[in-house]
Parts: structure tokens; sequence; C-alpha cells
């Protein structure tokens, strides 16, 4: 790598280049990390080309520490397995994976989300009156109900960070509770099963957090947006006491890594 | 048991009855017995349940051609080739099919339970979301579930309080044993022992699970040469009842080691497919307009199969071009 660690101006980037950066700067090294297909690829592989070069990468499918020489387009893809440590299957993902305790980190996208980190993957509508289905929770909720952190990737739009999902997919920091559906804590439903929640939600305009009561708080604005333009984007009352300033641009270090290293077919970053 | 079968595409395919319940091998858009699902359509199959742990192609094109009555499964789409399964989505919205969601984890607990002969199978996953709301249980308000079909269990799940360490509540979910495993594998044995190449998805469980089990195959091996590595095998030629040999079978979804899947013809079939009009169009095309699946590789052309052809070093195809770059 030749390109410095210096940070790259505005204009210089683009949104979902700060998207995966922001990603790859959740990424602990050591993580066990379960990531989907597309932005969390990217930003996990960023990880482990700079921050995290040890953290480790479960797919769905059931490829364990892949260590791909080509871009997987699916979590299932032939690429994913390309020198991994196992090949198993969904049960070795879902079970011998993640139930049992080994994932750190989720990495996981919605087209709705809450300030409890609940998100809507399947309905516009209910299942009572579907207007349009989405693909459905697939691994959605149950990354989201057991890995002990989980980063969440959202288009920042006001109908999309809304105050009351319809349905809703994966559970955040507010659960329901069945039979009635009233709305508890998290750890209410899940007692000693319990390992922790969604941690920070990554936009294309800022990055938010969770505070102790779960719920979402605004932590950093991407250069080039005010609290303002965020506050204008969120369906319900945000807490934006909390802002630390502006998110850190990309480096021309990190954006090379992307181009270069990560995505250099231009999938997932044209 | 004993050894299986070997039949054509279309003699196993005429086996499946109106009504029954079919679950799939493979994960998205990779290793589907897509061949099967073309014939199923082509034998006019009616009312069909679908158990998935995911959709993919292959129930797009279930749904699409009105063959299916009731889908059970926690995803559907085609990965990035097309974000949402938009036969299935239209579908349900005008009451076409009847839906019933489930997460991952919750597909794949009711599908190893009844891959090991157990009536339930415990989990925590996924719990306190509308996936588990007594009012959203798509099967229960279509008045499917008083025990009369031994496909749909009485109830979606239950909840049951740890008696053994004290973990609190946790979910039980129903086994599930489909009437039919329609199961892609690149590599079959004489004997019926079954390999596959890569990433084993839910394939066992879906041999296991299934009561009866078809196995589409590129090809027939001899056992001899699978048995020099049996902890590369994936299944028992005994729990396999019937076998078609049918090279290509998977396409346009994809066969580590034999091919790559067809991204264009993925995107194209989601662009165009959005409406019913557009889904007869493609199957009139492709399914109803070809004789069997030979012509259906003729007409999709040497060219573009040869550029899906896996490299044998890394197990998908250095030809295709994926992005912009």
């Amino acid at each position: 790598m030749t390109a410095s660690n210096e940070y790259a101006k505005v204009g210089e980037f683009k949104p979902l280049d700060l998207l995966a950066v922001a990603g790859a700067r959740e990424v602990n090294d050591g993580d066990v990390v379960f990531a989907g297909t597309g932005l969390p690829m990217l930003a996990i592989g960023l990880a482990q080309n700079e921050n995290a070069p040890t953290a480790r990468c479960v797919y769905e499918g059931g490829s364990i520490d892949g260590r791909p020489i080509d871009t997987p387009t699916s979590v299932g893809d032939a690429r994913c397995i390309y020198q991994a440590s196992r090949a198993g299957g969904l049960y070795e993902a879902f079970y011998g994976q993640l139930h049992s305790g080994y994932v750190d980190l989720g990495f996981l996208g919605g087209a709705e989300i809450d300030k409890y980190g609940n998100l809507n993957t399947t309905y516009v509508g209910t299942p009572l009156n579907p207007i349009m289905r989405f693909t459905g929770s697939g691994g959605n909720a149950d990354i989201l109900s057991f890995a002990k952190r989980t980063v969440l990737i959202m288009v920042q739009e006001k109908r999309r960070f809304t105050e009351e999902l319809e349905y809703v997919t994966s559970p955040g920091w507010r659960v329901k509770k069945w039979p009635s559906g009233k709305y508890v804590p998290k750890q209410a439903v899940y007692g000693k099963f319990f390992k922790g929640g969604p941690s920070a939600c990554i936009t294309d305009m800022a990055i938010f957090r969770f505070d102790e009561n779960g719920e979402m708080y605004l932590d950093t604005v991407h250069p080039g947006f005010s609290v303002e333009d965020v506050k204008n984007n969120v369906g319900f009352d945000l807490n934006v006491t909390r802002c630390s300033g502006e998110t850190k641009p990309p480096t021309y270090r990190q954006l090379e890594i992307l181009y270069n290293v990560v995505d250099p077919e231009g999938i997932f970053l044209p | 048991m004993g050894t299986p079968k070997i039949i054509t595409l279309q003699e196993a395919t005429s086996m499946i009855k109106d009504g029954d319940c079919l679950a799939f091998s493979g994960f998205t858009i990779w290793r589907r017995p897509v061949a099967m699902c073309y014939e199923i359509l082509r034998q006019g199959k009616k009312n069909l349940h679908l158990f998935e742990v995911q959709g993919g192609f292959h129930s797009e094109v279930l749904v699409g051609g009105g063959a299916v009555k009731l889908w059970e499964g926690s995803w559907m789409g085609q990965e990035i080739l097309g974000k949402t399964g938009v036969n299935l989505s239209r579908k349900q919205a005008n009451g076409e099919v009847i839906v019933d969601d489930l997460s991952h984890g919750h597909a794949v607990g009711r599908l190893s339970a009844g891959a090991i002969g157990l009536p339930f199978f415990p989990t925590a996953l996924a719990m306190g979301t509308d996936i588990l709301n007594p009012a959203y249980d798509g099967i229960a308000n279509a008045g499917l579930r008083d025990g009369s079909n031994p496909k749909i269990p009485k109830e979606k799940y239950t909840t049951v309080k740890d008696p053994f360490y004290d973990m609190g509540e946790l979910l039980l979910m129903p086994a599930i044993n489909p009437n039919w495993g329609l199961v892609y594998a690149p590599m079959v044995g004489t004997e019926g022992t079954v390999r596959i190449l890569a990433q084993c998805y839910n394939d066992q469980d879906v041999i296991k699970a299934c009561d009866k089990v078809i196995v589409i195959c590129e090809e027939i091996v001899p056992d001899e040469y699978l048995r020099r590595e049996p902890t590369q095998n994936l299944a028992n030629g005994y729990e396999i009842d019937y076998i078609v040999v049918c090279p290509w079978a998977a396409h346009p979804t994809g066969s580590q080691f034999y091919y790559d899947t067809d991204a264009d013809f993925l995107l194209s079939f989601n662009k165009s497919t959005k409406t019913q009009d557009g889904f007869d169009k493609f199957a009139e095309e492709y399914i109803y307009g070809v004789k069997d699946h030979d012509e259906y590789l003729e007409k999709l052309g040497v060219r573009r199969l040869e550029k899906l052809r896996a490299s044998q070093a890394t197990g998908y195809s250095s030809r295709v071009k994926r992005g912009t770059r």
C-alpha cells in the first residue's frame, strides 16, 4: 500500500465508501463476525486488511473464516469457502456458531428501524394486509437476537426511521413479549440467553448508538451534513444531546484497500 | 431403502402429487434443482406446499407459475441479483399464496428435528419478534392447523421453561418431514453415495427429513471413487430413493466446480417477472416453449454455458464479468 493514513477530503470519496469505512471501524481485532451480502462484506474485508487482521468471518451458507481471493456476491457463493477453515452448512452457522455464543459481531441491513433498533425486513403493511413483501428475515432476526454486538446499516430516510414498526422482523433493545405483544426490555424475554444487542446504526448521513435504556442517540454526523439534516430524516424524537461531532472521513489508504483489494471488480463499489 | 433407482426427469416429476410438501437443496442462488422445478410446471402440478429454509430462483419459478398454495420459509430473493422475491411478493399480496414466516434459525431447527426423527427442536433464536406473533400465523389464519394435514403442525410453536438448568423460557419448533426432497448434487455414486463440493447448506437435513428423496445430478460416478474419501461425502445411498442424471440441472443457479451462477439470467428474470404477464412470457419462452431440459440448454447455447463453466482450481468461473471494473 502506498496511500497515506491522512483523511480524504469531501468530494474525494463517495457515501458508500464512508459507510464501509465506518463499518470496518466497528470491528475489533479477534472478533468472530457474522456478515451478510454487500456492505457488510466490504466492512469486514477492509477491517481484516487494516484494523482487525485476526477478525474471522462466518457466512450464513456455512463457510467459516474463508479467505476469498475474489469478492463473493452472495453468502452462499463458491468464493466464500476459498481457504476457509471449515465449510459447514446453516446448522453450523446458526447453531454451531451463533446459538452457541461464538459470534461477537453481526452486520445487518433493514428496510425500516425504530429507536430501539428493531428492524423490519419483511413487509410493507402486515401479513394480514401485505402491500409488498421484502425478503423476510433470513438470518436477520437470529443474528440480531444472539450476536453480542450488531451493527445495523441503513438508508437515512424519515419513513425508514419510524416511531413504531408495522412488523418487527428482528429484535432490538425492546422486544415484543408474547402472547400480549407488549414491548419489554430484551433481557426480559431472553433471560439467561441474553448476549447483547444492536451497538451502532450507520447510515449515509450519520452514526447512531444506543444508550443505557436501549434508545438510539446521534453519535456523529458525516461530513457535509448537519445535526438538523439528520433530525429531519428521522421519524421519531431523536436524542442529539450526546452528539460527539463529525464522522471521520475515510483515509486514502482505506480507499485504496476498498477499491484495489476488497472490491477490485467493482461489484459493490461501482 | 436399498440402492436408488435411476429414472428420467419426467418420471421423477410425475410421482409428485398435487398438494405434496416439498423441500429443496441449495442456498438462494446455488445448487437448486431448477430443471425439476421447470418440469413440475410443465406437468401442471398444483397446490404444492413448499418448506424452505430460504427460497430462490427455483421457488420463485414455482410460485410464479401457480404451482404453490402454501409457502413456509424465512427468506425469498436472489441476493444482489434481485433483492426481493417479486413473484412471492405479488402472489402473497393478492392472496393467491398462503405465507407463513420463519427465521433461518427456526427453519433450520424444524428441518433438523425432522432429519433426526424428533418431533420438535428447542431454540432461543429470534424471540420477541412478529415472526412469533400469534395473529400473524398465516397457516392458522387459513384454517390449516386442524390436524388433518400430517405435514402441518397443530401449532406454529410453543414455549417451554428449561426444566434442567433454569435457563428460562425458550421456543419449541415443530419438526418438518416433507413428502419430497428435491436435491441437486453434482456427483452421485453408482450406489447412491452423494457428494457436493462446497458448503453443505441444509442438504443433509433435507435428505434425511423428507419421506422420499430425488437427487438430480450432473453425473453418476463409480461409488468406489467416492469411497476413497468418505469424509468428503454428504449422504449414504440408502437414504436416496431416485437418481436423475441431468447436466446443468441447476442453471441459472450455480454448482461449485461445475458452473457459476448465471447473473444476467437471474437479473433479467427478477426485472421481467414483477408482473404476472412478465412471468408468463418468461415461462412461455424458457419452460413451456421447450420440450425438455436438452432443448432448454440448446436455447441457452454453448457460448453462454461455456462462460459459466467453473475453474477446477477455484470452483467458480473466472470468465464472467461481475462488476463495473
